[in-house]
């Protein structure tokens, strides 16, 4: 149990004493979420509402796709943007191998289904009378979609949540893509499985608390700006 | 009437979801100003027609005429000034103020907004300053149903279309809808069309009623309608017998389970068994309400036959002579010849398919 409770000691003190190797983690993993989810967003929520709003044909089969997609273990997803991102890969030339974008690439693959997914339920599930509504009060086509959109922001809001939780927290990604390698690609998550491979019990668990800290204050702003709009 | 007189013009229009056909309009003219009622059993296609009126679906087949010239959801010709009110209204997730002034917002119509705002809450009996700021999620029922109204009405609106406006709502908000839908009417000159079951207030305010049934137009709103299935009977005639033994008697039916359509006029209210007709369809019934015809200055009188209603035209003068009252017994009858015709599925309208 001693180990738990220097963790919380630890985290406090990592945190407020600006350990450096800390920070580096932390602003890794906030830079490289940020890519991938900005992306994941701008490409999840509109194939998310046209998933959900329009009948097409195939619409219940790439809805079966996206769903199974929801369940892409990290470590598959890494092996895969490994294979591209290395020289041998396709997009070998890039670069981007060992690299925080590289990481981005694979965490945007993690992400989209999840959006897309919660996305498409979240139109699925709007009032059906809305559409109705909107057009009675004088619509064209281009302000019926984006009415509609800001009716399911909150479903939109918890989508986006839900996919930030998994990229957060993913670590086969970083490791395999990112290498893990200090000051430079190494995410909180690859932190706490480097120290708990050394034995460092007390430091995994207080970057695990920073970690939390830092969901939990999104989480917190997401609700404020939740009841805001 | 001719077209252009016409605000609407219907013309050979179908509609149906998947195979399933729900609507099925020959032809039907509705006048510029006018106030026009439909009734019509659940799934008749009244809330169908009134979709299709509002421009928010556009029919399987056939062709909608606003002002003479074809129309379809999001057209420039109805967009500003055609409007819905659906039987479930949906309050945008926002304040009152900003669910009234949407529609404004959309027309870039944004001058002395507040004011405009409580001016319509006021029509609708709902004080601006207790109103504007609550979101949408504070309302009760019959709140949000006069907030959607006046999201409507604060447009001026050439067409207004109603679909159950004073269904599941308390009897203050029916009153309250009921004096905003007409002062539209009264006030700039638009358009009702009013789907209710409210027999009573359709037919003291409208200009003319329609009756939908099985998602056909059967004519004016005091067709009776009586389902089958039917029976033959050793005289030639068929019959449908009712729990209290009385027969309505007809003509033979297209199918035993068609539907009968008797017009009012066709019916008579007597004070005595009539030795002089032939003893077939004289049903004894109870007046449950008189209501006077907007148009015709006629009373409609409701009479139950069971627990079926027959509505019946009856002059002002009989209703006198009669001392027809709400709970007398009356009898009534119709010839079976006056019978006409609709069966499931069947899309021929009645006044084309005689007994």
């Amino acid at each position: 149990m001693d180990f738990i409770l220097t963790g919380f000691r630890m985290a406090i003190e990592l945190l407020l004493h600006g350990d450096a190797e800390t920070y580096s983690a932390i602003f890794a993993t906030v830079r490289v979420s940020s890519y991938s989810m900005t992306v994941s967003l701008l490409i999840g929520v509109p194939l998310g509402f046209v998933l959900g709003y329009l009948r097409f044909p195939g619409r219940k089969q790439v809805r079966v796709v996206v769903d199974t997609l929801l369940s892409l273990p990290t470590v598959f997803i890494g092996l895969v943007v490994y294979a591209f991102l290395s020289q041998r890969g396709p997009l070998g030339d890039w670069g981007l191998l060992f690299t925080l974008p590289g990481i981005a690439i694979g965490q945007t693959i993690l992400a989209l289904p999840v959006v897309m997914a919660l996305s498409a339920s979240a139109v699925e599930n709007m009032d059906r009378q809305l559409r109705v509504t909107l057009i009675s009060l004088g619509v064209n086509r281009r302000q019926l979609l984006l009415s509609s959109l800001w009716e399911v922001r909150h479903g939109i809001l918890a989508a986006a949540l839900t996919a930030y939780g998994r990229v957060m927290t993913e670590v086969g990604i970083s490791m395999m893509v990112g290498g893990n390698i200090k000051w430079h690609t190494r995410t909180m998550t690859t932190a706490i499985a480097l120290e708990t491979n050394k034995g460092l019990f007390a430091m995994g668990v207080a970057l695990g608390l920073v970690l939390l800290a830092i969901a939990f204050a999104v989480n917190l702003s997401v609700s404020f700006l939740r009841k805001r709009v | 009437m001719t077209v252009k007189d016409a605000v609407y013009q219907v013309n050979e229009v179908a509609h149906h979801y998947a195979v399933e056909p729900v609507l099925r309009v020959e032809a039907l003219a509705i006048p510029q100003a006018a106030i026009v009622g439909l009734i019509g059993p659940n799934g008749s296609g009244k809330s169908t027609l009134l979709r299709l009126l509002g421009f928010v679906e556009k029919p399987s087949r056939g062709e909608i005429l606003f002002k003479g010239r074809p129309a379809a959801p999001f057209s420039k010709a109805v967009r500003f000034k055609v409007t819905l009110l659906s039987q479930e209204p949906y309050l945008m997730r926002r304040s009152v103020l900003k669910n009234i002034a949407y529609g404004l917002g959309l027309r870039g119509s944004r001058d002395n907004l507040r004011l405009r705002v409580a001016e319509a809450l006021s029509w609708l009996g709902l004080p601006y300053e207790v109103f504007a700021d609550r979101q949408w999620s504070e309302l009760s029922g019959g709140e949000a149903q006069r907030v959607a109204l006046a999201a409507r009405l604060v447009l001026r609106p050439e067409v207004l279309l109603l679909d159950e406006p004073t269904a599941s709502v308390d009897a203050i908000s029916v009153e309250r809808i009921k004096a905003a839908a007409l002062k539209a009417r009264d006030e700039w000159g638009t358009t009702l069309l009013i789907a209710s079951h409210d027999w009573q207030w359709l037919y003291e305010v409208c200009d003319e009623v329609l009756q939908l049934f099985n998602g056909q137009l059967v004519g004016p709103g005091r067709m009776n309608i009586v389902l089958g299935p039917w029976q033959a009977r050793p005289d030639g005639y068929w019959q449908k017998v009712l729990a209290s033994g009385q027969e309505i008697v007809t003509t033979a039916p297209p199918v035993a389970d068609a539907v009968a359509v008797v017009d009012s006029d066709k019916i008579a209210v007597v004070d005595a068994i009539d030795s002089g007709r032939d003893g077939k369809n004289m049903l004894k019934g109870t007046i449950s309400r008189l209501v006077l015809e907007k148009g015709s200055r006629n009373i409609v009188a409701t009479i139950l036959v069971d627990t079926m209603p027959f509505a019946v035209m009856v002059p002002p003068k009989r209703v006198e002579s009669l001392n027809l009252c709400p709970g007398r017994e009356i009898d009534i009858y119709f010839s079976p010849n006056s019978v006409k015709w609709i069966h499931q599925g069947d899309n021929t309208h009645p006044n084309k398919s005689g007994s």
